[in-house]
C-alpha cells in the first residue's frame, strides 16, 4: 500500500490543508503570542536599549573591561550569534545540496535564524565600540582626506564578511520565500493582503519563473556555503591573528565554524520543540525530524568534541608558560572550571544519549539537550576570550575580569531582542515553506477517505 | 615577463610588513638598563605631567584601569629571606613588526618615517583590536571622559591633546618633543644630533637607566650602547622587533635567566 | 635638554624672569580671564614654552629644578641639568609639585577662625586685617615683656629666608625658633657631632664607591637626598667612567626599595643594626684589616661586640658578620651609611656613630668613592638646635610658656603619636597662626591663617643639604604669578615688621623679600669676591645666578675628619632598640617608614602621589598592612583582609598586603595616609601609623623614635580587593628581566662607548 508518509516522514495531506495551516499560523494568535512579544520587546528596550544609550553616553568604563582583557562578554556574545547564525545556512544550504528531505519544513524558520542572528550579532559589533558615533568610519566612503581603510585588520574583513552573509542570506530568504508569501497573498485579506502582493513581487507561479526561481535558490544555496564558512572562519581570525597566548592557534577557523554549525543546530532543535508547541504545526515537524536532527548534533558534537581536545592538546603538547597558565586558568581555576567541565558535560557526554533512537525521538529530552548545548557553546566562546586575555604574556599585567550589569543586562536584551524578531518573524512571513512541504508531500493523490 | 613578476612579488612584500619604508628618517629606540633602573618610578609620574594623563581614582585602579604609559613591573623571585626583586619599566616597544598596526581596522595607529607608533586619536573608533593583540599590555584605553579638579587642568600641556572617551592611548616616544626638536633644528638648518630630543621619562630618571636616541645615528649614545653584549629585547621570540632595547641586569644567587 | 641649548634659553629667560614677574604683578594675573592673547605681554609667545630656573622643596634635599612655562602657567617640572646635586634627574614628587601649586584644596586667602578651635570653621579676611590682628598680638607680648613666649614652628629653612625668620625672632627678643620635621636627620647631625665633631651630613660618594654597606638606608627612594643618591647609584653600578661595577649590601629588617635592588639583603634584627656595625668594626679591627696605630685601643673600645655575641642579639650569623667585615675591609673605598630605617629607633643615634666607627676604619672620610665633608654654607653654619625638638614646644605649651605660636610648612598633630597628646598641648595656646597653603590636621587648630605662598611663586634660596662637597647654593624664584590671594613668605614677615614698627621694622628694612634677597646676596657676594665667577659686577652676577639656577662652584672638598676615639666613646655602649609591650602580648615588631609618594605625609594631597603605585606593593589611594606570609597563613591572614593593629597605646585597622621581603617577627606600615583634613585627595584615606606610638623623645637629639613599640594583629576579616596595579609577581619562567650573574658580567666587559 502507498505510505501515507511523506518522504520526510509526515503524514501526506492535501496542499489546501498546508496553505491553511501555514496562513493560519499568521493572521491567528492567542494571548499567549502577544504577551509574549510584549514581554520581548520591552526588555530588549529596557535591558539593551537604555543600558546602551547610558553606555554611549558615560563611556566604555560601565562595562567591566579593564587593561588587558579588553574584550569581554559583548565579543563572547558577537560570536556566539554569528555561530547561531550558520544554522540556516547548513540546514537551507548544504542540506539543499544534498537534497535531504527533512529539511524542508523547517528550513525558512532556520534562514529566518540565520537572518536574526546576524542582526543581533551586529548589534555587538556598534556596542563594545569606543566611538560607536564614528562607526561609519570603518566603511570606505569616499572623502577628501585620503582616508583609507587597513585591508589587512582581522576587523576588517569582518565588516565585509558579515555585511555580505547579512546581505545573502536576506536575498536567500526572501528568494526563497516569494512563491509562499504569493500563496499567502492570494488567501488573505485587506492590509494584509496589499502587503503580501507589494512583496510577493507579481509570482504567478507560471513554468518560467519556477525555472529561474530554482535556479537562482541552487546558486545562492552553493555561493552561501563558502561564505558562511568564511564569516566564521574571519570571526574567528579576530582572535587567532593576535598573539595572545590561547588565541593564537591555527584550529581557530575550523574550530569555529564547526562549534558555529553544531551550536546552530542545537539552536534550530531548541526552536522546533517550541515552534511546533506554540503554532500548533506538529503535523509539519515530525519526531522523524528530531530523529534527523537528533543525528546531526550528535555528528556535530563528536566533530565539535574532537577539536575541542584538539584545541586543549596542542597546548598542552606545547608546554609553554604562555600556553600553560592560560589552560590552567580555564579548566582548573573556579569559577572558570566549573564552567568549563559544565561545558564538556552538555557538549560532549550529554549529546551522546543521541546515540539512542529513543532518545531522539523524544522532544523533551531533544530540548534539554538542545537547551545544553546552546548553553554550552555560549560558555566556550565566553570562555575563549575571557580566559584567555587575562592570562596574556606579562604576569604583572594579569588580571581577573568580571561583567558588569550593564553587559549582563546587554547581553539579555539580545536574547530578547532576537526572540522579538522571531516573534515578529512568525506573524509576518510564512516560517513553513508551504512550496517544498508540498514538493515532499508530492503529486496530490486521490482523497482515500472523505475529510 | 620576468621583470613584472619581480615587481608584483616587491609590492606584494611592500604590503607584508606594516609601515614599511625604503628608508627611515630616524629610528627612535629607549635603552634602558636594568642595572641601573632602581624601581623609583619618577618616569610614570614625569609621563603623567608631559602627556596630560588623566588620574582616575581609587575604584577605577581596582578595576585595572590605570592610564599610566610607562610602568614598572616588579617581579618577586624566591621567598624570605632569599628574596630577589626585579624591576622592569615597560612602555610602548614601538615594535617594527607591530601586531597593533596590522589590527587596527581604521588606521589610527600606523608606523610613521621615524620608526614610532603613532597613534592618531581623532581616527580611533575604539575597537579594541589593538589592545588586545599588544602582548605588552602597554595600551590604555580612555574609559571615560576624564575630568580634572579645577585649576589643575591649569598644568596640562597644550602641546598633547588631552583625549576623551572612547579613544586608546599609549607612549608616544614624546613625539611632541621630537617634532619640536625636528622644527627648532629646521630652524637653525642643521640634522637632528644626539641629545636633541629627550622623552620625559628618559629626562627625569635619576639614575640614568633610560638613554633615548637615533639608532641610525652611529653617533648617539643608544646606537653604541645597543652594541652592548648585556642586550636583549622584550618577549624577542614573538617578533615584534621592539625599539626598546633592554641590558640585562646583574644579579647572583637570582633565577638565572638568559 | 643640553647645556647650550639651556644656556641658550636663559637669553630670553633671565631678562623674561625679570619682566614676567614686573609684568605679573603690575597688572592683574593674567590666567584669571580666559581671554585669549590677541596681544600677548612682551616677553610671551603664547604656544612657546619658556624655562626658569628654581629650587624644589618637596623634600629637604634641595635640587635644583626648570620649570616650564607656558602662557604664564606653570606645565612641567625638570631637574637641573647644571645643578650638581640632581645634575638634570628628578623624583617623583619633584614632578609632583605642579599639582601643590594648582591644588583645588589650596587656602585662597586670609582666614580668620569663626567656629570652635580644631572645626576647621574659618571666615575670609583681608590681608590688611590678617596681619593687623598678628601684628597687635606680637606687639602685646613684647609690651607686656613675654615676648620669650612668641614660639615659632617651621619645617627646617635655610639661607636668606631662615636669615629673615632668626632676625625677625631675635627683634621680637624670642629665642624659641623651632625647626622640625620628621625626618630631620637630628640622629646623623649629632652622632657626626660627637665623634667627629662637625655637624654637617657630609656627601657620602655612591657613584665612586666600590662597596656599600647601608644600614637600612632607603636613599633610592625617600632617603635625605634621593635624586642625588640614585645618580650616584646608576654610576656606581654602569658609569661609564668606572672599571668594575660597586657592591651593595642593604642591611635592614624589611625590604625597602633599595633593598629590592642590592646585591644582598641582610634581614637584621630591628633595633639591632647598631650592634651589628659595631660587630663588623671589632671584626674589621680583631682580624687586622685595620692598620691603624690605635688599633688597639679600637678594639678594646668595641670588644663587646663580638660577632658571636652580637650574632643573637642582630639574628645575623657569625660567619655573616665575619664575611661583610672582610669584603668592607677589603673593597676600597668601601661606604658604610645609616639612613632613617637603621636611626628611627630609641637607641637610633648609636647606629650613625657606629657607621662612622665603620668608615672610618676602612679608611673611608673624606677620599672619593667614601665620605667627603661639606663645609658650611655660604652663610655660616646652620646648626640644629638639638634641645629644641618637637617636645620642647609641648612642654612648654603644656606649662603656659607659650602665649603664640607660628606655623609654617608643619604638621605636628599628624606627625606626633596621639600618646605626645599634641592637640590638648596646642590647644592651651592662646594664639596659633599658620603660614601654611592647606588646612592640614595642625592648621584646622589655627586661629589665624595667612597663606604663604607656593614656592613656586616665591623667592628665596637653599643651601643643600647634604651638599657635594662644595657648597650648592639654588636659588628660588617665582615662576608664576600668585594663583591665590596669598603673600611671600619672607614678605608677610616684611610686612608685618613695618607694622610692628620699632625694632623689628629696623632690623628688617627691605620693602619686599626680593630685595632682601637681592640685598643679602650683595653682602655674600662682597664677602666672598675670590668666589665670585670671574669679574662679574654685582648685577650681571645675579642675573647670572637666575639663570643658572644657583650658585656653586666646583672644587675638590678639602676639609677632613676622623672619627675620635674619644667621640666614639661617648657615643657607646649602644644597646639595642626599645621596643614598648611585652613580648608574649604583643609579638610583632611595628616598624614605620616614609611611604615613596608622599614623605611625611606631605604630599598625600597629591592626585599624582596617591595614584602612584608603591613601587615595594603597588598599592594606591590607600594604606597597606606588610606582613610576612608566613605569619600572615598562620594567623589565617589572606592578602586584603582587615587587619587590627594593636600596640599599647592604640589600635589602627587596615588591609594586609603579603610581603616577602620582611622579617616573620614584624610588620611594617607605610606614614603618608591617614590624614583627616588636608583635602579631598587626603582626607580619611588609609591609616596614619604615627598615631600608635609611644611617644619618646631621644633627650640627646630631639627627635621622636617611630620604631619603638610592638603590636599584636588581630584578624578581622575578608576585606575587598586591594587597590593596587599588580596582577602577578611571578615570571613564571618567562624570562622577562633577565640578569646575568657577575661573573659573567666580568668576562663580558662593558658596553664600549
Amino acid at each position: 500500500m502507498a505510505t501515507n508518509l511523506t518522504e520526510s516522514g509526515m503524514e501526506k495531506m492535501p496542499y489546501k490543508e498546508v496553505n491553511d495551516d501555514v496562513v493560519r499560523t499568521m493572521t491567528h494568535s492567542g494571548k499567549g503570542y502577544y504577551i509574549a512579544l510584549a514581554l520581548s520587546i520591552s526588555v530588549a528596550v529596557l535591558a539593551w536599549g537604555l543600558p546602551w544609550a547610558y553606555q554611549i553616553f558615560t563611556g566604555q568604563g560601565v562595562t567591566g573591561l579593564h587593561s588587558p582583557v579588553y574584550w569581554g562578554i559583548y565579543l563572547a556574545n558577537f560570536i556566539f550569534w554569528i555561530g547561531i547564525s550558520h544554522s540556516g545556512t547548513l540546514l537551507s544550504a548544504i542540506l539543499f545540496i544534498t537534497q535531504t528531505p527533512w529539511r524542508r519544513s523547517i528550513y525558512r524558520s532556520a534562514e529566518a535564524m540565520t537572518f536574526f542572528s546576524v542582526l543581533t550579532a551586529a548589534i555587538f559589533v556598534f556596542v563594545h565600540m569606543g566611538r560607536p558615533w564614528n562607526f561609519y568610519w570603518t566603511i570606505p566612503y569616499p572623502n577628501q582626506r585620503q582616508l583609507w581603510l587597513n585591508f589587512q585588520s582581522p576587523l576588517m574583513f569582518d565588516v565585509f564578511a558579515i555585511s555580505a552573509y547579512m546581505t545573502s542570506s536576506m536575498i536567500f530568504l526572501y528568494f526563497g520565500s516569494i512563491p509562499d508569501l504569493a500563496a499567502v497573498r492570494d488567501r488573505v485579506t485587506g492590509w494584509r493582503k496589499s502587503l503580501y502582493t507589494w512583496l510577493a513581487l507579481g509570482w504567478r507561479g507560471t513554468d518560467a519563473e519556477w525555472h529561474w526561481l530554482s535556479k537562482a535558490y541552487t546558486f545562492f544555496a552553493v555561493f552561501i556555503i563558502p561564505l558562511a564558512v568564511s564569516v566564521h572562519s574571519i570571526v574567528s581570525w579576530d582572535f587567532a591573528l593576535s598573539k595572545v597566548p590561547g588565541l593564537n592557534k591555527t584550529i581557530f577557523a575550523p574550530y569555529f565554524v564547526v562549534g558555529a554549525i553544531y551550536s546552530g543546530s542545537a539552536g534550530i532543535v531548541t526552536l522546533m520543540v517550541i515552534l511546533r508547541k506554540t503554532l500548533k504545526i506538529e503535523k509539519y515537524i515530525t519526531l522523524n525530524h528530531f530523529d534527523k536532527l537528533g543525528i546531526l548534533l550528535l555528528v556535530m558534537s563528536l566533530l565539535w568534541s574532537y577539536i575541542n581536545f584538539l584545541e586543549v592538546f596542542t597546548g598542552w603538547y606545547a608546554d609553554t608558560s604562555f600556553e600553560n597558565e592560560s589552560l590552567i586558568y580555564r579548566m582548573l581555576t573556579p569559577p572558570f572550571a566549573y564552567m568549563f567541565w559544565l561545558m564538556i558535560f552538555t557538549n560532549t557526554f550529554m549529546p551522546l544519549l543521541l546515540i539512542f533512537r529513543k532518545v531522539r525521538s523524544s522532544i523533551i529530552i531533544s530540548l534539554i539537550i538542545s537547551l545544553g548545548i546552546n548553553v554550552g557553546m555560549w560558555i566556550e566562546r565566553y570562555l575563549i576570550i575571557v580566559t584567555s586575555l587575562p592570562r596574556k604574556f606579562l604576569p604583572y599585567a594579569w588580571h581577573d575580569y568580571f561583567p558588569s550589569w550593564v553587559e549582563l543586562s546587554i547581553t539579555v536584551g539580545s536574547f530578547a531582542f532576537f526572540s522579538m524578531l522571531f516573534l515578529l518573524f512568525v506573524k509576518f512571513w510564512p516560517s513553513l515553506s508551504i512550496y517544498e512541504i508540498k514538493e515532499d508531500i508530492g503529486i496530490p493523490m486521490q482523497k482515500e477517505k472523505g475529510h | 615577463m620576468d621583470g613584472i613578476f619581480k615587481r608584483i612579488l616587491e609590492r606584494l612584500r611592500a604590503y607584508r610588513v606594516p609601515g614599511y619604508y625604503e628608508k627611515f628618517d630616524h629610528k627612535w629606540t629607549m635603552v634602558v638598563d636594568l642595572d641601573r633602573c632602581n624601581g623609583c618610578e619618577a618616569c610614570v609620574t614625569a609621563c603623567y605631567a608631559e602627556n596630560n594623563i588623566p588620574v582616575v581614582g581609587k575604584e577605577q585602579i581596582n578595576n585595572s584601569r590605570q592610564m599610566s604609559w610607562i610602568r614598572i613591573e616588579r617581579y618577586v623571585d624566591g621567598e624570605y629571606p632569599n628574596v630577589k626583586v626585579k624591576f622592569i619599566p615597560i612602555m610602548c616597544q614601538h615594535c617594527s613588526k607591530a601586531p597593533c598596526e596590522t589590527a587596527c581596522p581604521v588606521y589610527a595607529t600606523y608606523h610613521n618615517q621615524d620608526g614610532l607608533n603613532v597613534q592618531v586619536y581623532n581616527r580611533c573608533v575604539g575597537t579594541f583590536t589593538c589592545a588586545t593583540y599588544c602582548p605588552y599590555d602597554v595600551r590604555r584605553f580612555n574609559w571615560f571622559t576624564y575630568k580634572w579638579d579645577k585649576p589643575l587642568d591649569e598644568q596640562l600641556t597644550p602641546d598633547v591633546t588631552v583625549r576623551e572617551m572612547g579613544v586608546m592611548e599609549k607612549c608616544t616616544f614624546c613625539i611632541q618633543r621630537i617634532r619640536a626638536a625636528k622644527d627648532r633644528a629646521k630652524d637653525e638648518e642643521r640634522t637632528l644630533k644626539d641629545g636633541d630630543v629627550i622623552p620625559a621619562c628618559a629626562q627625569s630618571c635619576p639614575t640614568g637607566a633610560l638613554s633615548f636616541g637615533d639608532l641610525q645615528d652611529p653617533n648617539s649614545m643608544v646606537s653604541k650602547l645597543a652594541k652592548s653584549p648585556r642586550r636583549y629585547r622584550l618577549l624577542e621570540e614573538l617578533n615584534t622587533e621592539p625599539s626598546v632595547i633592554y641590558l640585562k641586569r646583574i644579579m647572583d644567587n637570582g633565577d638565572e635567566s638568559h | 635638554m643640553k647645556r647650550r641649548d639651556f644656556l641658550k634659553f636663559i637669553g630670553v629667560g633671565g631678562a623674561g624672569a625679570g619682566l614676567g614677574f614686573i609684568f605679573g604683578r603690575a597688572q592683574k594675573p593674567p590666567g584669571a580671564k580666559l581671554i585669549p592673547y590677541l596681544i600677548p605681554p612682551e616677553d610671551i609667545i603664547p604656544g612657546a614654552a619658556s624655562w626658569y630656573a628654581t629650587l624644589c622643596t618637596e623634600c629637604g634635599a634641595g635640587c635644583g629644578v626648570l620649570v616650564k612655562i607656558m602662557e604664564e602657567r606653570a606645565k612641567k617640572i625638570e631637574g637641573n641639568p647644571l645643578h650638581p646635586v640632581n645634575k638634570g634627574g628628578l623624583c617623583s614628587r619633584g614632578q609632583a609639585a605642579l599639582q601643590a601649586l594648582y591644588n583645588p584644596d589650596r587656602i585662597k586667602g586670609p582666614l580668620k577662625r569663626r567656629g570652635a578651635r580644631g572645626s576647621a570653621d574659618f571666615v575670609e579676611v583681608s590681608w590688611d586685617e590678617a596681619l593687623d590682628v598678628l601684628g597687635q598680638k606680637l606687639g602685646e607680648l613684647k609690651k607686656t615683656g613675654f615676648a620669650e613666649k612668641l614660639w615659632f614652628l617651621t619645617a627646617p629653612l635655610s639661607g636668606h629666608r631662615l636669615k629673615l625668620l632668626t632676625t625677625f625672632m631675635s627683634a621680637h627678643s624670642s629665642p624659641n625658633l623651632v625647626q622640625y620635621e620628621l625626618f630631620q636627620h637630628r640622629e646623623l647631625a649629632y652622632a657626626n657631632q660627637t665623634t667627629m665633631g662637625i655637624e654637617e651630613i657630609p656627601h657620602y660618594d655612591i657613584a665612586n664607591t666600590n662597596y656599600m654597606l647601608s644600614f637600612g638606608a632607603d636613599f633610592s627612594g625617600t632617603w635625605l637626598s634621593p635624586v642625588n643618591f640614585s645618580r650616584g647609584y646608576g654610576e656606581m653600578r654602569q658609569g661609564r667612567h668606572r672599571k668594575n661595577r660597586g657592591r651593595l649590601v642593604q642591611i635592614e629588617p624589611r625590604l625597602s626599595l633599595t633593598g629590592a635592588n642590592a646585591d644582598e639583603w641582610v634581614p637584621v634584627r630591628p633595633g639591632s643594626e647598631a650592634i651589628l656595625a659595631l660587630s663588623i668594626a671589632y671584626t674589621m679591627v680583631e682580624r687586622g684589616y685595620y692598620r691603624g696605630g690605635d688599633a688597639s685601643a679600637w678594639r678594646s673600645l668595641l670588644s663587646s661586640y663580638r660577632p658571636s655575641e652580637a650574632a643573637l642579639a642582630t639574628d645575623i650569623s657569625a660567619e655573616k658578620i665575619e664575611e661583610l667585615s672582610k669584603k668592607f675591609a677589603g673593597s676600597k673605598p668601601a661606604l658604610a651609611i645609616a639612613g632613617d630605617g637603621a636611626l628611627s629607633y630609641t637607641s637610633g643615634v648609636s647606629c650613625a656613630a657606629a657607621v662612622n666607627i665603620l668608615n672610618h676604619l676602612a679608611g673611608s672620610i673624606g677620599v672619593k668613592g667614601g665620605m667627603l665633608i661639606n663645609s658650611g654654607g655660604l652663610l655660616g653654619k646652620e646648626r640644629i638646635d638639638f634641645k629644641k625638638g618637637i617636645g620642647s614646644l609641648l612642654d612648654a605649651a603644656n606649662s603656659s610658656k607659650v602665649d603664640a605660636l607660628i606655623l609654617y610648612n608643619t604638621n605636628p598633630l599628624y606627625t606626633t603619636p596621639k600618646a605626645a597628646n599634641a592637640k590638648e598641648s596646642l590647644n592651651k595656646i592662646p594664639f596659633i597662626v599658620s603660614l601654611s597653603g592647606f588646612i592640614d590636621e595642625t592648621t584646622a587648630m589655627a586661629d589665624l591663617v595667612l597663606p604663604a605662598h607656593h614656592p613656586l611663586e616665591d623667592w628665596g634660596d637653599g643651601f643643600a643639604s647634604p651638599s657635594v662637597g662644595y657648597p650648592v647654593t639654588t636659588v628660588m624664584q617665582p615662576m608664576v604669578s600668585p594663583v591665590n590671594n596669598t603673600r611671600g613668605f619672607g614678605d608677610i614677615f616684611l610686612a608685618l615688621a613695618s607694622k610692628m614698627g620699632g625694632g623689628v621694622k629696623e632690623r628688617l628694612k627691605s620693602d619686599s623679600f626680593e630685595d632682601y634677597l637681592k640685598s643679602g646676596w650683595k653682602e655674600l657676594y662682597n664677602r666672598n669676591r675670590g668666589l665670585s665667577a670671574g669679574t662679574l659686577g654685582f648685577e650681571d652676577f645675579w642675573k647670572k645666578m637666575l639663570a643658572n639656577g644657583g650658585w656653586w662652584r666646583e672644587a675638590e672638598p678639602k676639609r677632613q675628619a676622623a672619627v675620635s676615639l674619644k667621640g666614639a666613646k661617648q657615643m657607646l655602649p649602644s644597646r639595642p632598640a626599645v621596643f614598648e609591650g611585652n613580648e608574649k602580648e604583643y609579638p610583632f615588631y611595628l616598624v614605620l617608614y616614609p611611604h615613596h609618594g608622599f614623605g611625611d605625609g606631605r604630599h598625600a594631597n597629591l592626585p599624582w602621589m596617591q595614584e602612584l603605585p608603591d613601587p615595594m606593593t603597588s598599592v594606591t589611594w590607600g594604606s597597606c598592612l606588610e606582613v610576612n606570609p608566613k605569619t600572615a597563613s598562620g594567623l589565617g591572614i589572606k592578602e586584603g583582609d582587615f587587619v587590627e593593629v594593636e600596640s599599647p597605646f592604640g589600635s589602627i585597622t587596615l588591609q594586609a598586603y603579603l610581603y616577602p621581603g620582611i622579617r616573620p617577627d614584624m610588620v611594617a606600615v607605610a606614614i603618608g595616609q591617614g590624614h583627616t583634613h588636608f583635602g579631598r585627595y587626603a582626607k580619611d584615606r588609609g591609616v596614619n601609623p604615627i598615631d600608635i606610638l609611644p611617644y619618646k623623645e631621644d633627650p640627646r637629639t630631639g627627635s621622636v623614635a617611630l620604631n619603638s613599640t610592638r603590636v599584636k594583629l588581630v584578624h578581622m576579616g575578608t576585606g575587598e580587593k586591594l587597590a593596587k596595579t599588580e596582577g602577578v609577581t611571578r615570571e613564571l619562567g618567562r624570562n622577562i628581566v633577565q640578569t646575568i650573574t657577575s661573573e659573567e658580567f666580568k668576562k663580558m666587559g662593558k658596553e664600549v662607548i
